[in-house]
């Protein structure tokens, strides 16, 4: 590369370090706001860049690459990394300098990963990270010896004060600039590993051959990927040697040959680079004095054998109740808000109708459509919102780990994770952060496992259902049978979890064998509130955006189903008038015309004012009858062949559709079908509801709902994926469409057969 | 807990030949081998568990399972199953 070349050119500067070495909030103190976080197209990998401005040379893009603690590769997220780094990805070229992240207070696993990173050949340049903490603990590093043993610039910094940023910044420019005057001459001398002389010998020989069958190449370059055989680097870039046949018999000789002499390539390249390591940080670090760490004596309580589950369900309790307690008032604010907004907005645009006459289709679509699909959204924001800042806290205190840690016994027992608890419990708000959660998880079967589980947890978004459902139809019983039976709710979800996850277990355990644990459990840190903050706020952002957008449209979409097509209006005259024919027949024959409808014992209702029976049967019958003749009306006929044996009625498939748009929808969904107006979500709302549901009758007369309808229908929202906008998110983060559909099959599938099963045997008890 | 009594076989000569799963709480061991397939082998000794080096075990999680260890001035959390491919002798503490 020429010197103006480089100066056109924007420089990339990728960020490489292990996990917990403090690479982001170095990321973050070099970009600053200045940054764009997407997918790397395929996978789910979060790729994060942002610019910083070089002292020279301009601006330059700095990617901060996933952690890891080797260039080989065992999770999709350090696929990432080594592909970026050994430049074999087609949408990020290999970047013009390598920042090593290094934490000072760990020196030697971390200069494990620098050992691969000067392998590579490129500029680099070393961040020391948390000398602050290696200095507290009373063992410095010293950045000169360690810059002199690498052969590279050593910069220490904090990158939570942003100590030492001006220096890293000067640093890579000096790398780089160096890099475009020199024409790759001033690249870092390899220090060398202490490699057995044998295996030495192997790689030579192996890189000689190498360089006989292709040419132009430096020597170097053949003896890096001599050595990268032998050891069995399993990289892309060199699946063409490696299926070589001339190269595939000359390295089983090199092995055989190897193994004559007790050497194993492997670990003997691992083994080498140690023993370089211990020699180097020998000389760069001066022991830590003994007696234990602040982190330690926090660990002798926070995961002690006993107290540590206790501050476990502890932290648990406070986090599940907040997500809860801490989130309601906001989001009745916002109920209230949209319902408000959605009576005003229209009048604002001067849509109001006339005196007496109907509203128009705009007006409803504002009302009913884009107002109540935004509010579907919006209410979910509080809920969501302070579930990432918990945890985000979690995660960069270092106790997330901590929890995996303290619950990995009980997951793995059903081919879960330890870190696949906190996304679980966070399904219990709402299954798409928890779902977004699950990108903790580093081994992609446990995670996918939790993926797939997590819609079984009883999200926030059923509680309206279940409120509905257990309050209308065992309202008469004590106050903690209905607690049970909405608890039982929960348990079936997890049990459902459970089943599943054990017969993924048993269907891959063949193929792939469960994923190492191997868990660093990090130095305890102060969380830092901008770090905190940011993360908090880009998740949210992420669902409001992909979330969303989803329920949204369908909010909309199940609007238009709900009001298109009109019926004509001869048809609903005649209908609202023989309702009313019908209603005076009645009044006659029963002149005291109490209400057919029993009062909910558990929801007292105050009495509405009675406005006149007759015309009010008129309207009612006038309503439901447009709502039938909708789109949504007849899908519902439609479905009620399917649906009839799980004790669905038309109209209980009508809710079924609404709740794809998110399952509370279901409650506004059966309010419009009954007509019985807006449903609020509070009891009286759901009592003028539920009064609806038990007078509801069949052509024949008996009750359309009865409770083992409610436990039917209550047993469906338990297991059905209902939820559209968690199927686009497990496309998301699963990066295809194979396991949301097989997860929306499965779960549909599930739910069908028990409530079939239920329904069939206990109407026949 | 029966491992205990195995930790204090008087045994003369060369040191016994210990797994890290067995190591009670607080015990020391130096690696000597580790085993199993392939891509676990080559990650435990990428994280440091290489001959030669010396291992404690801190502690037990709640459940019995996983472990926790310091080897080269860090703590990692690992498996039973994982614990029981690295062979120690024991530590000169």
């Amino acid at each position: 590369m020429s010197a103006t070349a480089a100066a056109v050119r924007t420089l990339s500067v990728a960020l490489a370090g292990n996990p917990n070495s403090g690479k982001t909030t170095l990321f973050n103190a070099l970009t600053g706001l200045r940054q764009k976080i997407a997918n790397y197209p395929g996978v789910t990998v979060e790729r994060k860049t942002g610019r910083c401005q070089l002292d020279v040379g301009g601006p330059c893009e700095v990617i901060d690459l996933p952690g890891t603690y080797s260039l080989v590769a065992t999770s999709p997220d350090e696929v990432v990394t080594r592909d970026v780094l050994r430049g074999l990805r087609a949408d990020t070229p290999a970047p013009d300098v390598i920042v090593a992240v290094v934490d000072a207070s760990n020196l030697p696993r971390n200069l494990y990963l620098v050992s691969q990173l000067l392998d590579l050949n490129l500029p680099l340049v070393v961040a020391l990270n948390m000398s602050d903490i290696a200095e507290r603990r009373g063992a410095p590093v010293d950045a000169q010896a360690l810059a002199a043993a690498l052969g590279v610039a050593v910069v220490p910094v904090v990158g939570h004060r942003r100590d030492g940023i001006r220096e890293l910044i000067s640093a890579i420019a000096d790398a780089a600039v160096a890099e475009a005057v020199s024409d790759g001459q001033a690249r870092p001398q390899r220090p060398a590993w202490p490699l057995p002389e044998a295996l030495w010998e192997e790689v030579r020989r192996l890189g000689r051959e190498l360089a006989l069958s292709s040419s132009g190449e430096a020597a170097d370059i053949h003896l890096d990927r001599a050595r990268r055989l032998l050891v069995g680097d399993p990289a892309p870039d060199l699946a063409g040697l490696r299926t070589d046949a001339t190269v595939v018999a000359e390295v089983e000789r090199a092995h055989a040959r190897l193994a004559s002499l007790g050497i194993e390539a492997m670990a003997s390249d691992i083994e080498a680079r140690y023993r370089w390591i211990d020699a180097v940080s020998a000389r760069v670090v001066r022991p830590a004095p003994p007696g234990p760490t602040l982190s330690e004596r926090v660990d002798a309580v926070l995961i002690h054998r006993f107290f540590g589950l206790i501050v476990f369900l502890t932290v648990m309790a406070a986090l599940f109740s907040s997500i809860f307690w801490l989130a309601a008032p906001l989001m009745d604010a916002i109920n209230a808000g949209i319902s408000w907004l959605g009576k005003a907005l229209p009048d604002w645009l001067g849509l109001a109708p006339a005196a007496g006459a109907a509203p128009g289709a705009l007006h409803s679509l504002i009302q009913d459509g884009i107002v109540a699909g935004v509010g579907a959204v919006v209410v979910f924001v509080p809920q969501v919102a302070i579930l990432f800042l918990f945890l985000a806290v979690l995660e960069d205190s270092g106790y997330l780990a901590r929890a995996a840690f303290l619950m990995d016994r009980l997951l793995a027992k059903v081919g879960l994770h330890g870190k696949s608890f906190i996304p679980l419990l966070s399904s219990f708000a709402c299954a798409i952060p928890g779902i977004m959660a699950t990108r903790t998880i580093s081994s992609w079967r446990e995670r996918l496992a939790t993926i797939m589980v997590a819609p079984f947890m009883s999200c926030s978004a059923r509680l309206p259902v279940y409120g509905l459902l257990v309050g209308t139809f065992f309202g008469h019983l004590p106050f903690w049978a209905q607690g049970l039976i909405t608890l039982g709710c929960y348990v079936l979800g997890i049990l459902a979890a459970v089943v599943t996850s054990l017969t993924m277990k048993l269907l891959t355990a063949r193929r792939e064998p469960p994923s190492p644990f191997l868990l660093e459990l990090p130095t305890y840190k102060l969380p830092q509130v901008s770090q905190v903050a940011r993360t908090t706020w880009s998740n949210t952002a992420t669902f409001l955006t992909k979330a969303g957008t989803t329920i949204f449209c369908l909010s909309v979409l199940l609007w238009a189903l709900a009001y298109y097509p009109r019926a004509p209006l001869a048809y609903l005259d005649e209908v609202q008038t023989h309702a009313e024919a019908q209603a005076r027949a009645t009044l006659a024959v029963t002149p005291a015309a109490a209400p057919v409808i029993a009062p909910v014992p558990s929801h007292p209702v105050a009495a509405e004012p009675q406005a006149d029976p007759v015309a009010e049967a008129g309207a009612h019958a006038r309503a439901q009858a447009a709502r039938e003749y909708s789109l949504a009306g007849r899908l519902g006929k439609l479905i009620e062949p399917a649906i009839a044996p799980l004790g669905f009625d038309w109209k209980i498939g009508v809710g079924l559709i609404g709740a794809f748009a998110a399952r509370e929808v279901f409650n506004s969904y059966l309010g419009i079908i009954y007509s019985v107006g807006e449903v609020e979500d509070d009891d009286a709302g759901r009592a003028t509801l539920g009064n609806a549901l038990l007078a509801d009758r069949r052509a024949d007369g008996t009750p359309v709902w009865t409770p083992l309808v409610a436990v039917s229908v209550l047993v469906w929202f338990v297991l059905a994926m209902q939820c559209i906008s968690t199927t686009a998110v497990v496309r998301r983060e699963t990066g295809g469409w194979r396991w949301p559909l097989i997860q929306l099959v499965g779960m549909n599938t599930l739910a069908y057969i028990v409530c079939l099963a239920l329904y069939q045997i206990g109407s026949r008890l | 807990m029966p491992l205990i009594t195995q930790a204090t076989v008087p045994v003369s000569g060369a040191a016994p030949a210990r797994r890290l799963d067995r190591l009670a709480i607080g015990a020391s061991g130096v690696v000597t081998t580790v085993g199993g397939d392939p891509a676990l082998r080559r990650r435990l000794l990428e994280m440091g568990f290489c001959p030669g080096v010396a291992v404690t075990v801190v502690r037990v999680a709640p459940l019995g399972d996983p472990i926790e260890v310091v080897l080269r001035g860090y703590h990692l959390s690992l498996r039973r199953a994982e614990a029981a491919l690295v062979s120690l002798t024991s530590a000169a503490s």
